[in-house]
């Protein structure tokens, strides 16, 4: 059965690749050099090596979508991202979904504390974390990528979630998970997150 | 151009594969996760709406069924260009893009000068559509609200409606560029975003009909829910109009008699053909519709029922169908649609995610009289739903234009179409 899937989801990517890239190829150009004010922030390759700033390779194209319209709108606020995202297109942004998508996401470290892993992934079943953001945290859709994000920026967007400082995506919503969790459920949750493989 | 074209059909084409995994990988996981119970009955599950209050207890059979998320930039001109040749209408009539590039737009409103506003949903837009020469300009007037959905304009001002706050705009037309903070008229409203949507529709002496959905599918509702208030934006005064109305999210006045219509989502969860959303009319002030212990007038519910019975409550004036999800309506008062057409309810539904084959992205047609008796419905528009679960658009309100075309709202491709008729 896993077999199956695996080949089957390898098809579909190769497929998927083959009828991106070379389409693709002079608008890559284009949103490579558009990026790169990007990267000064969220880090070559879209890997972030700044505290409190997320990884943005390998997160899904809708969900990289759905949070530079929230923030074009306004409705979520950033005093950083704000001003570079006021004046971007729907055509801009419908090409970073497909750039970072494509990007190879962070392989996470060696886990430095396996026993707070294990007490995060106990929260992460009684939260129920896998029902949105799959059983690999790889995120699918609007759903963000989980697996392998900054800890310390985990542990900033469940605070930021609780404290109604940031509303998800949708109606069901990340704020009403995160209200009720306790902050020592949210650092276990997000050392485990960050550093599942 | 055309290269334009054959990139986005082929990125569509990649965005369909990338989806089938996600689809199998789903699935999979859906096998290891328990049933999901639902104790809806108690206060503490509303005090604060849990994460995944739109479930209800699922059967084996649906688990995985959940809202589907649009595109998140809406559709291109391109497609939407595309789109448009695949609706039905009926002979004589006309659909075409009035505006691209309205994200999420919701429930519209017309200014007294020619601008339309457009609520919206998660977005926390308000916007305000200007024509210049036959082009139109789409302007975001207002950012950040809360769920703004509707509104509705009076006497120069633009009212909006986000969650729990009632914001009035003066003299709108002429403050576009800056409408300022808005002065907030009625604030005795819940702030749960579950079901906290809402809409506003203007009667004969001014006040707004307001609806207030439950945080949740299907429980004992919060007493300052569940109902149709009628407030009165001059003086924030409010009367509850009527009970037991699950999620309303569209209604009109009649032009007839005066009496309020509103469209009514029914609770998910049961199966994919029961029970039917509705249409119902209040004939008189605090009429109970039967949520949530009947379901389309004719179906006890099996936890909440608790001994009422179906002919205790209101029944609806028709059963629209399961899942359809019927939002915006409004009664046909143009000239310019054939003369059958005059007093007809033109309804909105927004489609389902409640249902292994969707149904609904369509506008409905129902034929009915002042009394509310006999009514019939047939398909006005269809063609923005592929195969089983494809939207290609969701329509959701409907506004009557001047020349007495209909302008229609679209939250999944973020556009607003013009439906127009001429004699062949």
């Amino acid at each position: 059965m896993r077999r199956q899937f695996s080949s089957y989801a390898i098809g579909a990517l190769s497929l998927a690749v083959l009828a991106f890239v070379p389409a693709n190829a002079a608008d890559n150009a284009a949103i490579k050099e558009k990026a790169a004010v990007c990267s000064g922030c969220h880090g070559e390759n879209g890997i972030s090596q700044t505290e409190n700033i997320p990884s943005l390779a390998g997160q899904p194209d809708q969900f990289i979508q759905w949070q530079l319209v929230f923030f074009r709108a306004g409705s979520r606020k950033n005093d950083q991202m704000q001003p570079i995202v006021e004046e971007i297109t729907n055509e801009d942004i419908r090409n970073f979904g497909a750039y970072f998508s494509q990007m190879t996401p962070p392989k996470a470290a060696e886990d430095s504390d396996p026993d707070l892993s294990k007490k995060g992934a106990q929260v992460a079943v009684g939260r129920r974390c896998a029902s949105c953001h799959t059983d690999s945290f790889a995120g699918t859709k609007a759903v963000a990528r989980l697996a392998g994000q900054r800890e310390e920026y985990l542990v900033k967007a469940l605070r930021d979630y609780k404290a109604g400082v940031r509303v998800g995506g949708g109606v069901a919503a990340m704020a009403d998970v995160a209200y009720h969790m306790s902050d020592e459920e949210i650092t276990a949750v997000s050392h485990y997150l960050a550093y599942f493989k | 151009m055309t290269s334009m074209f054959h990139r986005s059909v082929l990125a569509l084409a990649a965005v369909a594969l990338l989806a089938g995994t996600s689809v199998v990988n789903a699935q999979q996981q859906d096998k290891n996760r328990a049933l999901k119970k639902y104790e809806s009955g108690t206060k503490e599950f509303w005090t604060h709406p849990p994460d995944d209050w739109f479930l209800g207890d699922e059967t084996e059979a649906q688990k995985g069924l959940a809202p589907p998320s649009g595109p998140p930039t809406g559709a291109s001109e391109a497609e939407l260009a595309t789109m448009m040749k695949k609706i039905k209408l009926p002979p004589g009539f006309k659909i075409e893009v009035y505006a691209p590039g309205v994200l999420a737009a919701r429930q519209m409103a017309w200014g007294s000068k020619g601008t339309l506003f457009v609520g919206s949903f998660g977005l926390g837009n308000v916007y305000a559509i200007k024509d210049n020469n036959g082009k139109k300009e789409v302007k975001t007037i207002l950012k950040g609200l809360n769920m703004p959905t509707g509104l509705a304009v009076k006497d120069g001002a633009l009212y909006v409606i986000a969650v729990d706050k009632l914001i009035r705009y003066d003299d709108i037309e002429n403050k576009l560029d800056n409408p300022g903070e808005g002065k907030v008229v009625y604030d005795d409203m819940p702030s749960y975003a579950a079901h906290g949507w809402k809409y506003i529709a203007v009667d004969k002496d001014g006040w707004f009909f307001l609806p207030f959905g439950p945080p949740f599918n299907v429980g004992i509702p919060p007493t300052s829910v569940s109902q149709i208030r009628r407030v009165d934006p001059k003086t924030g005064n409010a009367e509850i109009w009527a009970l037991g109305v699950r999620n309303s999210v569209g209604g009109d006045v009649d032009p007839r008699t005066g009496k309020f219509w509103f469209t009514e989502n029914a609770r998910d969860w049961i199966s994919d053909d029961l029970p039917s959303d509705k249409l119902n009319m209040i004939n008189k002030i605090g009429e109970h519709f039967g949520y949530p212990y009947c379901h389309q007038g004719n179906l006890p519910d099996d936890k909440f029922a608790m001994g009422h019975k179906c002919s205790e409550f209101t029944p609806p004036v028709l059963n629209l169908g399961a899942h359809v999800a019927p939002l915006g309506m409004k009664f046909y008062t143009g000239d310019q649609f054939p003369a059958e057409y005059k007093n007809n309810i033109l309804i909105a539904e927004h489609g389902s995610w409640n249902r292994h084959k969707y149904q609904g992205a369509r506008i409905m047609r129902v034929i009915v009289g002042p009394d509310g008796k006999n009514a019939k419905q047939e398909v006005f528009a269809s063609g923005w739903l592929e195969g089983d679960q494809g939207y290609l658009g969701r329509p959701n309100d409907i506004i009557l234009a001047k020349d007495g075309s209909i302008l229609v709202a679209d939250d999944w491709a973020g556009a607003i179409y013009r439906i127009s008729y001429s004699k062949k």
